[in-house]
């Protein structure tokens, strides 16, 4: 490939490989520190009860236990993780979930620990509890949260278990379905996910001599961690230090405070360092994942296929507490494609479950499933090709998105080319053969960023930032830091992430990082490179533009060999200017930049068992320019492959009666294996981002929006028949082809009219 | 109470004090000092405590300590020399096989035992070798392509 880059737009490895590949890297769960004791929690056993009497007595006196705390222990403090503050970091008096915990040991070892944790004698009074999402909206309903209307954020909803709303309008939809030659209406419903990161949740708490709290944490928001226990344990936030250490993936559900504040506090009071590993099964019943989502979804279109009208409507279970959220799946209604007129409302119903946690922004593949499916089903009723329809319908540059913002310059009708010629669109395949599209949109995410830059006397630079690497980014953030400093990447050193080191940023979630991040990096560089010139403008008695930056050097540019080297600048300005050059930059918030994705299976379904085989998967996506092609492919590659366990096989499953997680464990959620996959087939667009760093977009969200909506539109084009529910398991495609197809409940009227909105 | 226990760990005979009834991944872990080997879920399902075990990759979790008693056990740690990676922790770096790492030293042990038997697979015996490692991030695509650049390294230079 041709590049007008130095450094972008090459194939180089991740500055963390050698720790990795060497087993040197080092994560929270790796943390041993001297005299440090272990930490196991008690879940509850009830979906929704009254803790009566909770005797710790036992434990306590049980030989090597130094400490146990209950809800009591701590502050009385509400806090959220979402938009309302409705949890206590450990129940007080109510259990509102199977699994929560209500109290916790440290002890000398993991083993005297879980003893422990079996002495403690807990009296439950058991409280009507509400499991389905769909009847806990209705009025006869147990009231998972009776005090919700006092809760901090509580804004607006239809009160009851209803704990958030949020809507979209625009233009006169019910005049609109009324212009329409075809309405076309689905209920989608998609399953509960695990986020399925590998390193299960883990911490080490430590108080230094002075009383400060040091937390070892594995996190994806550092800063947001530390806020978080300041307020839970009601201590300054400058008596606290998160260092994050190497992540072991998160996707979502490391956003947020978890279960630190269980260590630490137990670290606070016995002045030892605690450590806290969740097993696996407590990842699945303890954190959250994404709970189970059903979408209404209707439209009104033209002969022509014109769409006009769309209305929307999203039942999100948020299980007890709103862990993240509201979620932005609602925005995501209309999909890539201009839609004049829409309704578009999506609820968070609390439920006694576990409650929701993010998961590669949370809500648009859900969404995503319903709209790509919606789509062909509009094809299907109109007799329209899909991909015509879709190239037909799709946001074109100057358009209006659903936030109102203008729709920028984009790659989506290259990507939707790309897809076509690669399947070679339309295909005639035999019988239980079949392809399908799916179109995903997303924006770079944008949020608070900063970062400075220190140039080295030997001419290298520290790069100093405080996002958490994830996918690559602290690699992506040294090359860009190199290219706009023009110097090679090994001569950027990315220091690691420590509160009390690194300036203040955002989380590292919804592809942010490199957008926004990477945009403070960018103007870093730009800063350095200015004070570079200008102590090269004064010690080489030259007007500033006289001079140009190149290979790590500040030269004349009427005569390039004259010049100095950033090591000398760096040196002479230790000694005899201002102290060491420090470059930074700070960031707020980034335009609208969106992201587009096309993407396309081919499939292979046995009539017998309906076993759901995918043969290909292709995606094309406008990453703009590709800072590093290699680590761009690798986030395409992992996301789709994460979306195609969310098509076939993974489920978390809950009791319909209790609520509980009923398959807490890899062998019972089905993650992709290495064996279960085709050949992943990626084309990058690369279209700049009129603002990213060097024109880079956001990256690692779409790829696992579109595999649901493709696989199940392929199914059809194999079969015959259309599944509206995740996962396509071969039990649910098998009952399909003996047309038991079950249509999905779902009251929409109910919901309209309670907004009074005109139910048709 | 802890027993005596033997092993040989990356070609160090070690005599360590171990719980009876500690798996060979918490002890390599806790009483070895050797983090490479992870812990994903302690129930055999992901793979990421694969170690070698007399040259064949076993999951350390299920392995109970005691019973690997005067075996050799190969880590992560002990896969990289003076001269610099193994061939095929070379190739992850070189392919982008890995982004968040957890899965790694796992994927790449199995992988390296898999070597050992098989220098000459297929694609399809590489993802069968590496069927048992759960990986949430690659999606596999780049392991696989790093697996077989090792491999014909490794025919090339022996
Ligand atoms: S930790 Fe041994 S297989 Fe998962
Ligand atoms: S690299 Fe993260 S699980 Fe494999």
């Amino acid at each position: 490939m041709t590049t007008q880059f130095k450094v972008l737009e090459r194939n180089y490895p991740r500055v963390d490989a050698y720790e990795k590949v060497t087993g040197r890297a080092t994560y929270a769960s790796d943390v041993y520190l001297p005299g440090m004791l272990a930490c196991k929690l008690l879940p509850s056993t009830r979906s929704h009860a009254r803790i009566v009497r909770l005797d710790t007595s036992k434990a306590a006196s049980h030989p090597g236990v130094r400490c146990v705390v209950t809800g009591t222990d701590f502050p009385d403090f509400r806090f959220g993780s979402g938009a309302l503050r409705d949890r206590y970091v450990m129940p007080r008096e109510v259990v509102n979930f199977v699994g929560e915990p209500i109290a916790a040991v440290a002890a000398d070892d993991e083993a005297a620990a879980q003893e422990a944790i079996e002495l403690i004698e807990v009296e439950y009074e058991d409280l009507p509890a509400v499991v389905n999402p769909l009847s806990a909206i209705g009025s006869g309903a147990a009231t998972v949260h009776p005090e919700l209307e006092n809760y901090e954020g509580y804004g607006f909803t239809l009160g009851h278990n209803v704990s958030t709303l949020l809507d979209a309008d625009r233009g006169d939809v019910d005049q609109a379905f009324r212009d329409a030659d075809v309405v076309v209406e689905d209920v989608y419903r998609s399953q509960g996910i695990n986020q399925g990161f590998l390193e299960p949740m883990a911490c080490v708490a430590d108080v230094e001599p002075n009383g400060r709290l040091v937390i070892y944490a594995s996190t994806q928001g550092p800063y947001q961690i530390r806020a978080a226990l300041a307020s839970v344990l009601e201590i300054p936030v400058s008596r606290i230090r998160v260092v994050a250490m190497e992540l072991g993936g998160g996707f979502g559900a490391k956003l947020r405070l978890a279960f630190e504040a269980f260590p630490a506090l137990l670290a606070m009071k016995t002045g030892r360092p605690v450590k806290l590993v969740n097993t696996r099964e407590e990842v699945f019943t303890m954190n959250g994942p994404r709970l189970p989502v059903t979408n209404y979804i209707r439209s009104g279109v033209m002969q022509d296929g014109t769409i006009v009208a769309r209305e929307a409507y999203t039942i999100f279970d948020v299980g007890a507490y709103l862990g993240a959220g509201p979620n932005s799946g609602i925005g995501h209604g209309i999909g890539a494609y201009r839609v004049p007129n829409f309704r578009l409302r999506s609820y968070g119903v609390y439920t006694n479950k576990i409650y929701v946690g993010s998961y590669r922004a949370s809500g648009v593949a859900d969404m995503t499933f319903a709209v790509e499916s919606h789509m062909d089903r509009i094809a299907h009723e109109l007799g329209i090709d899909p991909y015509d329809l879709r190239v037909k319908n799709a946001l074109r540059e100057g358009d209006v998105s659903v936030s109102g913002a203008v729709v920028p310059t984009n790659g989506l009708m290259n990507t939707l080319e790309a897809i076509r010629e690669k399947i070679d669109w339309p295909r005639d395949l035999e019988d239980g053969h079949g392809v399908g599209l799916a179109l995903c949109e997303w924006r770079s995410g944008s949020g608070p960023s900063t970062a400075a830059i220190s140039v080295n006397d030997d001419g290298t630079v520290s790069l100093l930032t405080g996002s958490v690497d994830i996918s690559g980014s602290d690699t992506s953030l040294a090359a860009i830091a190199a290219e706009a400093l023009g110097i090679p990447m090994e001569n950027v050193v990315v220091s690691k992430r420590d509160t009390d080191q690194a300036p203040y940023t955002g989380q590292s979630g919804g592809s942010r990082i490199v957008y926004s991040q990477g945009t403070a990096v960018q103007r870093a560089a730009e800063n350095t490179v200015e004070k570079l010139t200008a102590l090269a403008a004064e010690r080489l008695g030259l007007p500033e533009d006289a001079l140009g930056c190149e290979d790590g050097r500040i030269y004349v540019m009427d005569n390039e060999p004259q010049g100095l080297t950033f090591a000398q600048l760096a040196a002479a300005s230790i000694t005899s200017r201002g102290g060491p050059i420090i470059g930074t930059a700070s960031l707020s918030s980034m335009p609208y930049t969106p992201v587009f994705a096309a993407q396309a299976a081919e499939v292979k379904v046995d009539r017998a068992t309906g076993q759901v085989k995918v043969l290909r998967y292709i995606q094309a996506q406008d990453v703009g320019t590709a800072i590093n092609p290699m680590a761009v492919e690798g986030q395409l590659d992992g996301g789709v492959v994460q979306g195609i366990g969310r098509a076939l096989t993974e489920d978390q499953q809950f009791d319909p009666e209790t609520g509980a997680v009923r398959n807490p464990s890899f062998a019972s959620y089905l993650m992709p294996l290495a064996i279960d996959l085709p050949e992943l087939e990626n084309v990058l667009i690369n279209v700049p981002a009129p603002d990213g760093p060097f024109g880079a977009r956001a990256v690692a969200e779409p790829p696992g929006f579109g595999p649901p909506a493709a696989i199940a539109n392929a199914v059809y084009d194999a079969v015959g028949v259309r599944i509206k529910e995740l996962p396509l398991s071969g039990e649910r495609v098998l009952a399909a082809l003996n047309g038991q197809n079950a249509e999905i409940d779902f009251d929409v009227d109910a919901l309209r009219r309670a907004e009074g909105v005109a139910a048709d | 109470m802890k027993q005596p226990l033997n092993l040989n760990i990356n070609g160090e005979n070690r005599l360590m004090l171990v719980e009876p009834y500690y798996s060979l991944l918490d002890c390599l872990r806790d009483d070895a000092q050797l983090t490479g080997a992870k812990k994903g879920c302690d129930e055999g399902d992901c793979g990421a405590c694969t170690v070698l075990m007399d040259g064949k990759p076993v999951t350390s979790c299920l392995v109970l300590a005691h019973s690997a008693h005067d075996s050799a056990i190969t880590t992560i740690e002990g896969l990289a020399d003076v001269d610099g990676l193994s061939p095929v922790q070379k190739a992850f770096v070189e392919h982008g096989g890995l982004q968040c790492g957890f899965c790694i030293p796992g994927l790449i042990m199995s992988a390296t035992g898999f070597l050992q038997e098989n220098p000459n697979p297929t694609e399809e015996d590489v993802r069968f070798a590496i069927g048992g490692n759960l990986c949430r991030c690659t999606g596999y695509a780049r392991v696989v392509e790093a697996v077989m650049a090792a491999a014909q390294e490794i025919r090339e230079t022996s």
